[in-house]
């Protein structure tokens, strides 16, 4: 879906939604770095958002009620993008937690990542931008145990 | 199936080669592999990253769970691992100073195990 650019900026949206199953966080990654490759993100921007958008629908996917949809926007803006992924949780599921090692994998690899919990909604929003060439910042962080994930 | 995974022992080690992508779809038939081996009574394991395209965080649990795993009966487990892009999350979560890595299973297999503890 492309709508029209605003005050000069191309701005596009892609809307992707597919059953909330691990079966498919493959396609959601190839998803995510086709529209990155698009922008001109470079390969290393590319690899850090498939594991961010890798790891956000994850954890919706935890969260899921039986049967239901994850709703992946990805919004395209010059050299940002912004992707939201929302999920209908199951009844007993609790908010998508930011103490887990899968979120602090997310905060290191994607910008400003929030996590919202509304009506029986989880919803994950994140942005990658292009550095245009420059060299981020490296970022070592010490994180906590990575089988509380359960895995 | 996007993972495939192989077993040979070299030199006293049991070598787990890993090929594919591990995350949440997958990483349960790695966990199951290295779990099969450990109980087998394997003491000295090394799981060969080489070929593994993508690894998540709950990879990176699998691996850290088999490593407890293998050091509760006074074992132990490194990594082959030579992709940056794999490294590159290693050292984000400081996994690069819990396990050895090395760039090859020669390498990793070079050193006779050490004999179990305990």
């Amino acid at each position: 879906m492309t709508q029209p650019p605003a005050a000069g900026v191309e701005r596009d949206v892609v809307l992707l939604t597919v059953p909330a199953d691990g079966a498919y966080l493959g396609v959601l990654r190839t998803a995510a770095a086709g529209l990155a490759a698009r922008l001109h993100f470079t390969l290393d921007e590319i690899e850090d958002l498939r594991i961010a958008v890798d790891e956000a629908c994850a954890m919706l996917i935890r969260l899921a009620a039986p049967m239901a949809t994850l709703r992946c926007r990805f919004e395209l803006t010059g050299e940002e993008l912004g992707v939201e992924v929302a999920v209908s949780a199951a009844p007993e599921a609790s908010p998508p937690a930011t103490s887990t090692f899968a979120w602090k994998v997310l905060t290191a690899l994607a910008t400003d990542p929030s996590a919202a919990f509304s009506e029986r909604t989880a919803t994950i929003a994140l942005t990658a931008r292009r550095s245009n060439g420059e060299p981020r910042p490296g970022a070592r962080y010490a994180m906590g145990d990575p089988t509380e994930n359960g895995g | 199936m996007e993972l495939r995974l192989a077993t040979r022992d070299i030199a006293g080690y049991t070598v787990v080669e890993v090929r594919g992508e591990v995350d949440v779809y997958t990483a349960s038939v790695l966990r199951a592999k290295l779990v099969e081996v450990i109980d087998r009574g394997a003491g000295n394991v090394v799981a060969d990253l080489q070929r593994v395209d993508f690894l998540d965080s709950t990879g990176l649990g699998v691996l850290v769970g088999a490593l407890k795993r293998l050091r509760m009966r006074g074992g132990d487990m490194s990594l082959v691992c030579d992709n940056e892009k794999l490294l590159k999350i290693f050292r984000i979560t400081a996994l690069d100073r819990v396990f050895a890595l090395h760039g090859s299973v020669q390498a990793a297999t070079a050193t006779p195990p050490a004999p179990p503890a305990g």
